[in-house]
């Protein structure tokens, strides 16, 4: 049997294991919060170094892309670099592939998405594959990253901006404590009130609401008219929370186990363990081939 | 170590360079805030006003400012010039910044913004 552990700053409340077998092997894959304690998760993953098949580093991006150029978050390369013998991801490498897919076949199989659709995208640069892949069939963007990072309430329509105030800024950016960046620990269970009565229009506007699911968590308004949510790491409890907002539809990029989807990077850290190669040996398409040999499919879920 | 003169030059660098862009105007309107500058090593106070988004500079302080920038003159100069970005000063301790966590991202995003590559 396999074993894949994702060490999360996350909130321990979203802890979870699951038995499962993938391509005929049995995998035991758990995800483990460490309420946004920095220094315990680096004690985490030295413990867990050597002993696991893989590792996934979860509520924090050690590399985030824009086009052909990736930046290293300096806190995320701090627990990556922690870990000296098993494989261990972020999951940006599978967002990359995966998530493009996802909106390929949203758009082409199912109505979720089509040409003009208003998406309002809380984050891009942590999933820039998913944001080109829907600028590209032509859904009408907005693009929220200086809005939920950085309190800016200046949308982003065009990958054109985005690519360019993003090369200017994460350079630095990447360099601070992620904390003041992204929620982290506790924050995840609780909602920013005002940010989310000062963003509410965002929300409303949008016909779709993709990315980070703990962002759009943190910044969601009540009033929602069966909006679709195109996120991952969901739990029964967020479908709850959804539901309530008003929420239409919820689609996960992972799929589902014992009732969630897991983060991408628990999802890549077991695929790396299912092709027993280096990272950085594994290519777009060996991720793409395994995950049609798995039939990988996005969960829709009508709320 | 920079002069008085030499930081007040610094700020009207980044005063001018702010209000020259007319994005980064739009992009803080909401952001009305008052950033005092204080150098530990040479007396040396000046108040940095945005209000509706446009910046304004005056010498001296301001009572009570959201936001209290405290360094060394030399590192304040380069920063406020632009030959460095207030990310690594921050980190290292060098650079203090007093107020909101939200309103230090904002400052260091108008840093960027102007100076950035």
């Amino acid at each position: 049997m396999k074993r894949v552990v994702s060490v999360s700053l996350g909130s321990s409340r979203r802890d979870h294991k699951v038995m499962t077998e993938l391509l005929g092997e049995s995998f035991e894959i758990a995800r483990v919060g460490t309420d946004g304690d920095f220094n315990r998760a680096l004690e985490l993953l030295q413990e867990l170094d050597g002993k696991v098949d893989a590792i996934g580093l979860g509520g924090i991006d050690v590399y985030l892309f824009v086009k052909e150029k990736r930046y290293a978050v300096k806190d995320g390369l701090r627990l990556m670099e922690a870990v000296k013998t098993t494989p261990v991801v972020d999951g940006s490498g599978l967002k990359n592939t995966l998530e493009r897919e996802v909106v390929r076949i949203l758009a082409g199989e199912t109505g979720l998405l089509k040409k003009g659709a208003k998406v309002l995208m809380v984050s891009s640069v942590d999933r820039f594959g998913m944001a080109e892949a829907m600028a590209e069939i032509g859904c009408d963007m907005t693009f929220g990253d200086l809005i939920f990072a950085a309190g800016i309430p200046y949308p982003i329509h065009t990958m054109h901006e985005l690519e360019e105030i993003a090369n200017r800024l994460l350079p630095e950016f990447t360099k601070m404590p992620f904390h003041m960046l992204y929620p982290t620990g506790k924050k995840q269970d609780t909602q920013d009130d005002a940010k989310v009565e000062k963003f509410t229009g965002y929300y409303l506007d949008a016909e779709v609401i993709a990315g980070d699911f703990h962002l759009i968590r943190r910044f969601m308004p009540a009033g929602l008219k069966g909006q679709t949510i195109l996120t991952n790491t969901t739990t029964r409890d967020d479908i709850d929370f959804l539901k309530s907002k008003g929420a239409g539809a919820l689609v996960t990029t992972t799929p589902e186990y014992g009732g969630r989807s897991f983060g991408t990077n628990v999802m890549e850290a077991a695929l790396l363990a299912v092709l027993g190669k280096p990272w950085e040996e594994i290519t777009p398409q060996e991720y793409l081939n395994l995950l049609h040999r798995l039939n990988f499919k996005p969960r829709i879920l009508r709320l | 170590m920079a002069t008085h003169d030499e930081l007040t030059e610094s700020l009207k660098a980044f005063t001018d360079s702010y209000n020259k862009n007319e994005r980064l105007k739009v992009m803080n309107r909401d952001w009305n805030r008052v950033v005092v500058v204080k150098a530990n090593d040479i007396e040396s106070l000046h108040t940095l006003t945005v209000q509706d988004g446009v910046v304004s500079i005056r010498e001296g302080a301001s009572d009570p400012p959201d936001l209290t920038v405290i360094s060394d003159s030399e590192t304040l100069a380069d920063m406020f010039y632009g030959d460095i970005t207030p990310t690594e000063p921050y980190n290292n301790g060098t650079l203090r910044i007093m107020g909101s966590e939200d309103d230090i991202v904002r400052l260091d995003f108008i840093s960027l913004m102007i100076w950035g590559e």
